[in-house]
């Protein structure tokens, strides 16, 4: 077991977001959102309004004409996706470190968290389900507590995961529950209340690999996130190696197997598109 | 941790607790008692079973039995029993004792007391004239450090994220700095006390409900049989037992039949 109570502190230690992402996240989060309300708070975040336009114009936009202002970035990429790349944004150092504790090089959980925010919006796209606009967020934070597990991971405590592994094939989750007393999903939940996202956000983290706990749509569509995130880059470099995807999950969000297997290569191929717009925030 | 250590250290939490640990279970031994090592500022896992071996008196074969205990839990945790409890179970409880006003509830491994505290919420929320009653609501547990904390009702952000609304955590807890605590008059309905299942139930009223989530899964058959019996003998007639999902009375105690309750299964005794 590990301390808990220092794991939180350190949990609350990383910087936080900008205030404008904050205010964004409250903002979108609300089902009476208007699209004027989200202009103006962003075009008063001179930062955040570069990077917004400069996502927006990235090749994912695919378009000749030139988004010009915040307002037409916001109508060209739709809310939910502004919040996530306001989110990236502020995200992007943390989620870019190498966590060898994890087996993950430098880029690597940046890339695996764009890959399952993309998952999202795909699901969206297709029109297979209907995301909370909270949703693309969750996906791409979903990995984050990972950041502050793996500072308590000594090569001693890796070597117990390891043996839970071999000796009684847990799960990571499961090894880290059972071996630390908390798991990265929990922690990450706990970041994302210590960066004042909205709840469903927390959720979504807390419970993207038990989604039933969370009785929460979102949490379903963040586990689905993930797991379609795996496939794209399993289909990149074949690091992952559990793709399935838990029946009841297909079933709560009425996805046939079939619409599973439509749904991978389109998220593939929008990924060299649209995870353009992620690496330039 | 070699395995003359580790088969006196399984024999001793057997003994004690009849949990049983199977070789190539070192990994868990190893994990939880290095951290023990560590609080008792041992050098190591070795020096802490030399101690264990030499001297019974020092207290460190409690630290070690409390250690080796599971204490996962959380709050509302596989939320359908408690659903089950809202919609059946406790309804049909309150109109069978109405007239002695009187219901008592047991949970035999309540840890750091996420799920008396989430029936004491559930009770509060749907059926607040129940708090008038009688209501005896005792709560054991093997580990003591685990009991400590549950009679402090304080949890940390980590452990109410887990299963709890935001909507109860902001009526029934109070912020305690960076926790939260449980409000004080439902906390105090909580009978806490240490009860070691494979020995005497001393004292015990006989519950209309018996929690006993993910408990027998540690023990072998023979345990998991006296166990039952034991409830069998204690539980108030009509009344209900709750195992976790892993777990179940068929072809350990036929005594017992299921009552499944939509997505839930408790247990009750067959009808004579």
């Amino acid at each position: 077991m590990i301390d808990l109570t220092q794991l939180i502190e350190q949990a609350n230690e990383l910087a936080p977001l900008p205030a404008s992402t904050v205010r964004l996240a409250g903002l979108i989060g609300n089902p009476d959102c208007h699209l004027d309300d989200v202009t103006e708070l962003i075009v008063f975040d001179q930062a955040l309004t570069l990077k917004l336009l400069r996502a927006a114009n990235s090749a994912a936009s695919a378009s000749l004409v030139r988004v010009a202002n915040v307002r037409e970035a916001v109508t060209r990429m739709g809310t939910a996706q502004v919040l996530a790349l306001a989110v990236a944004a502020g995200a992007k150092r943390f989620l870019q470190t190498r966590l060898p504790e994890y087996d993950l090089d430098e880029g690597v959980l940046w890339r695996h968290s764009v890959a399952a925010a993309v998952a999202a919006e795909t699901m969206q796209a297709c029109g297979s389900v209907e995301s909370p606009p909270e949703t693309f967020t969750a996906a791409l934070l979903h990995d984050v507590g990972k950041l502050v597990m793996a500072r308590f991971l000594s090569p001693e405590i890796l070597g117990f995961i390891r043996r839970a592994r071999e000796v009684d094939h847990l799960g990571q989750l499961e090894t880290e529950s059972l071996l630390l007393g908390a798991n990265h999903a929990e922690l990450g939940g706990l970041i994302a209340q210590h960066w004042n996202l909205p709840p469903r956000v927390v959720q979504g983290i807390i419970y993207h690999h038990n989604p039933g706990e969370g009785q929460d749509v979102i949490c379903d569509l963040t586990y689905l996130a993930n797991q379609l995130a795996k496939r794209i880059e399993a289909g990149l470099d074949g690091r992952y190696f559990d793709l399935s995807i838990l029946p009841e999950v297909a079933q709560r969000l009425a996805l046939t197997p079939k619409t599973l297997d439509n749904l991978c290569p389109i998220a593939a191929a929008r990924y060299t598109q649209v995870s353009r717009r992620y690496n330039a925030v | 941790m070699n395995t003359a250590d580790f088969d006196y250290v399984r024999n001793f939490i057997r003994d004690q607790s009849a949990i049983v640990l199977e070789p190539g279970k070192e990994y868990l031994v190893e994990s939880r008692l290095q951290t023990l090592a560590r609080k008792e500022n041992l050098s190591s896992i070795d020096v802490l079973v030399s101690k264990l071996r030499s001297d019974s008196s020092n207290g460190l074969h409690r630290k070690v039995v409390d250690a080796m205990t599971t204490n996962e839990t959380s709050f509302f945790r596989d939320i359908h029993p408690f659903e089950a409890l809202r919609k059946f179970l406790l309804p049909e409880l309150a109109a069978r004792r109405a007239q002695q006003r009187q219901l008592n509830f047991w949970c035999g491994a309540a840890s750091t007391g996420q799920e008396p505290f989430s029936v004491l919420m559930l009770i509060a929320e749907h059926f607040p004239d129940l708090l008038a009653w009688d209501i005896k609501f005792i709560a054991t547990d093997l580990c003591g450090e685990a009991l400590a904390r549950a009679r402090c009702g304080r949890f940390n952000q980590l452990e109410v994220n887990r299963g709890l609304p935001a909507s109860l955590l902001v009526k029934y807890f109070v912020r305690q700095g960076a926790d939260w605590e449980f409000r004080e008059d439902l906390r105090q309905r909580v009978d806490f006390r240490e009860l070691n299942l494979i020995k005497d139930w001393l004292c015990l009223p006989s519950p209309d409900i018996v929690f006993l989530r993910n408990v027998l899964i540690y023990f072998d058959v023979e345990t998991k049989k006296s166990i039952l019996a034991k409830i069998r003998r204690l539980l108030r007639p009509g009344g209900y037992l709750l195992l976790g999902g892993a777990e179940t009375t068929f072809n350990v105690d036929d005594a017992f039949e299921r009552a499944v309750f939509e997505k839930s299964t408790f247990y009750r005794l067959k009808q004579a």
